[in-house]
């Protein structure tokens, strides 16, 4: 997409997760003819609707798709299981046609099909299983927003080939890195305008140093981890992508702690949208390996290896 | 000429003079030893023209993209030719005496720092004047013929070493804060001016007070005009953000790098491997984006001072790695490998603190990027 084009497309996507989550918002995507753009430019695709829908705090069945694009299986299906809480690895079982264990996004039971990644051998390969098949747990937990599903069973599998999972992976974490940016810049930009108003001690307490240092603190991690998933594109590598999105996960909850102490009595309370967010990244982060699961795999990765991982050259 | 080929001919160009740029002393250096290999790879490497590629024609360079210039430092400190922290002061200096010298007096003077043979050092800080830089109160007045200079400097690097200095001083009222600042360019061998060297908690004269006793400075060795001496520093305060801090993250990798290449097993805990090489990772990615926004024409302004909290960040999560995989080096064995992560462990300390100090680089970000207000 050329510059013109890529602030239509944004423009266009920020007006419908800022208006539409769930399946309006899906509804908005597909007149949006979003899909469309995932072939054509996956990175402006995925980059700006996940930033946006995680700025919006919206839900939306995106991350299904871009899963399903990355597996590169002609498949009729739109819904696909993710990987269970803390996991990146496929969510079946190492013996096709066995247990599936994972998660799915809301709306997950009005589809018929969806696509299940088990791994054989070396390698993994991709089945659809009816849904009905499957016993599905809405789960409520600490966001029920979110609409999360707790997928298990041993359904059927009718197999469609080989899948490469480590592209799905990495472009699932890349797309909940940007979920988890978009969050994180929201929560900032709620304490920012709370600093600015509020006023103690005869001034607003954005005067305070202590004040500003925590926004500061909140904003240098947000632009960490947006530096590392924009690097992450570039190299395209499987490790760079678990990076980003391990640094979104942990820069999410470093803004979340600083902007939820500048908050403070208003941002504690359900009168107040800072508690979502706080909630949301808590769950995103967990999505496709935490900050704390992937980083201890990254560091054990090094320690045999003892080699970095190559540079991103200039 | 483009980046991949600059890249592909300079690395051979390396690997071919691999002997004649490599350290006399290898293991830890004395700083004598650092600054005078230092001049010689940058002599080495501009007289084969490598180090005029990124700077402007006017001055003697050969035109072309600033990151040439990055890749050149990357390069340099991958291959351990050159610390990053003396080699910056051509990344600092350089583009502020192009901008604000007279353009005679910068094509004089700019080849002669980019060959190394001459050293410059920039006089900032004073005894009283740290964060506040504009408070500063080295005086200097007309005298005829030219300005005299009196007053005093401190933490001024590699000044010992240095044949000019660009130095901030008050010519304004004392209460005229950044209104009242003029920079100028001054000869080092000027009558007047005394150098102490002073010596670092990690070993090194790095930097020293400078002490100005009517030193004479002639009109046309203004940078700017009278008065303008605020905007000079704030233009070139960036500088110390960006390319610097890219051949900065070089030094890091490699030294990380070497980190996992020698501490023994089970001396490292994972989970903090893995979270320095991701911080390693991010400011590297981060340094990246600023210098194409460079290279593609863009002002640096306030953004690189969340470059700086990278860096420093970064800087010290690795060291303190270091001092956690290899405690035996860092704390009490004395062989010249042990002596060397000493003090780079120790020099990482001042991560935080020099270049704006950590507390600065944050007002910054809440007052300009955040759009928080002046604080109290």
């Amino acid at each position: 997409m050329d510059v013109d084009d890529l602030v239509l497309f944004e423009r266009s996507l920020a007006h419908a997760t800022g208006s539409h989550t769930g399946p309006a918002l899906d509804a908005a995507l597909d007149d949006l003819g979003w899909d469309e753009a995932l072939p054509d430019d996956r990175r402006a695709a995925v980059s700006t609707l996940f930033e946006l829908q995680g700025a919006a705090c919206a839900t939306s069945s995106a991350l299904d798709r871009v899963m399903i694009h990355a597996l590169g299986v002609s498949a009729e299906a739109r819904a696909a299981v993710l990987p269970r809480l803390g996991r990146w690895g496929p969510p079946g079982a190492a013996d096709r046609g066995g247990a599936v264990h994972g998660l799915a996004t809301a709306g997950f039971s009005d589809h018929d099909v969806a696509v299940v990644v088990a791994p054989a051998g070396e390698k993994a390969v991709a089945a659809t299983v009816a849904t009905a098949d499957l016993t599905l747990r809405p789960v409520h937990g600490i966001d029920p927003w979110l609409g999360l599903v707790e997928v298990t069973g041993a359904p059927k599998h009718t197999e469609i080939g080989p899948a490469d999972w480590q592209a799905v992976a990495m472009v699932a974490q890349l797309a909940l890195g940007h979920e988890l940016v978009g969050a994180s810049r929201t929560m900032l930009e709620l304490a920012r305008k709370h600093a600015l108003e509020r006023v103690q001690f005869g001034q607003p307490i954005s005067s305070f140093q202590a004040v500003r240092h925590r926004l500061a603190d909140a904003l240098v991690a947000i632009e960490t981890a947006a530096a590392a998933l924009d690097a992450a594109w570039l190299d395209g590598s499987a490790q760079s992508a678990a990076m980003g999105k391990a640094l979104a996960g942990r820069g999410a909850r470093i803004a979340a702690r600083h902007c939820q102490q500048v908050l403070a009595g208003i941002g504690f309370t359900t009168e107040h949208d800072l508690h979502r967010f706080v909630r949301r990244i808590l769950v995103l982060d967990e999505l496709f390996g935490s900050a704390r699961s992937l980083t201890r795999d990254l560091g054990e990765c090094l320690l045999v290896s003892r080699r970095l991982p190559p540079l991103l050259p200039l | 000429m483009d980046l991949d080929q600059f890249r592909v001919e300079l690395d051979a160009w390396l690997d071919e003079h691999a002997q004649e740029l490599a350290h006399e002393h290898p293991g830890l250096a004395t700083f004598d030893e650092q600054m005078a290999h230092l001049s010689l790879v940058k002599r080495l490497a501009y007289d084969a023209g490598w180090m005029r590629w990124g700077w402007p024609e006017r001055v003697g360079g050969l035109g072309g993209s600033t990151l040439f210039r990055a890749y050149l430092g990357e390069a340099l400190t991958s291959r351990d030719l050159v610390e990053p922290g003396i080699y910056s002061m051509t990344e600092v200096l350089v583009p502020t005496v192009i901008d604000y010298a007279a353009p005679a007096l910068a094509a004089t003077m700019v080849p002669r720092q980019l060959r190394g043979d001459e050293t410059w050092c920039q006089g900032f800080s004073e005894p009283g004047t740290g964060s506040n830089l504009a408070s500063l109160s080295c005086r200097a007045t007309r005298a005829g013929d030219g300005w005299r200079v009196t007053g005093q400097k401190v933490w001024t690097s590699l000044a010992q070493y240095a044949q000019r200095c660009v130095l901030l001083t008050r010519t304004g009222t004392p209460e005229s804060a950044h209104r009242g600042i003029t920079a100028l360019f001054v000869d080092m061998d000027a009558p007047g001016i005394t150098v102490r060297p002073i010596q670092t908690m990690h070993g090194a004269p790095e930097f020293c007070e400078v002490f100005f006793d009517d030193v004479p400075v002639p009109f046309d060795r203004t940078l700017g005009e009278e008065g303008q001496g605020w905007s000079v520093a704030m233009d070139l305060l960036p500088f110390e953000r960006s390319t610097a801090l890219w051949h900065r993250a070089a030094y890091l990798h490699r030294r990380l790098e070497r980190l996992l290449e020698t501490a023994p097993a089970e001396s490292l805990d994972p989970a903090r491997v893995g979270e320095v090489t991701q911080l390693l990772y991010a400011f590297r990615a981060r340094s990246r984006a600023t210098q194409h926004r460079l290279a593609g024409g863009g002002r640096l302004g306030p953004e690189t001072s969340i470059d700086k909290v990278l860096l420093a960040s970064a800087e010290q999560a690795v060291f303190d790695l270091v001092e956690e995989g290899l405690t035996a080096e860092v704390t009490i064995n004395d062989d010249p490998a042990s002596e060397r992560w000493r003090s780079e462990f120790l020099y990482s300390r001042a991560a935080t603190i020099y270049g704006g100090s950590a507390e600065i680089q944050r007002n910054i970000i809440a007052r300009r990027l955040l759009g928080l207000g002046t604080d109290r």
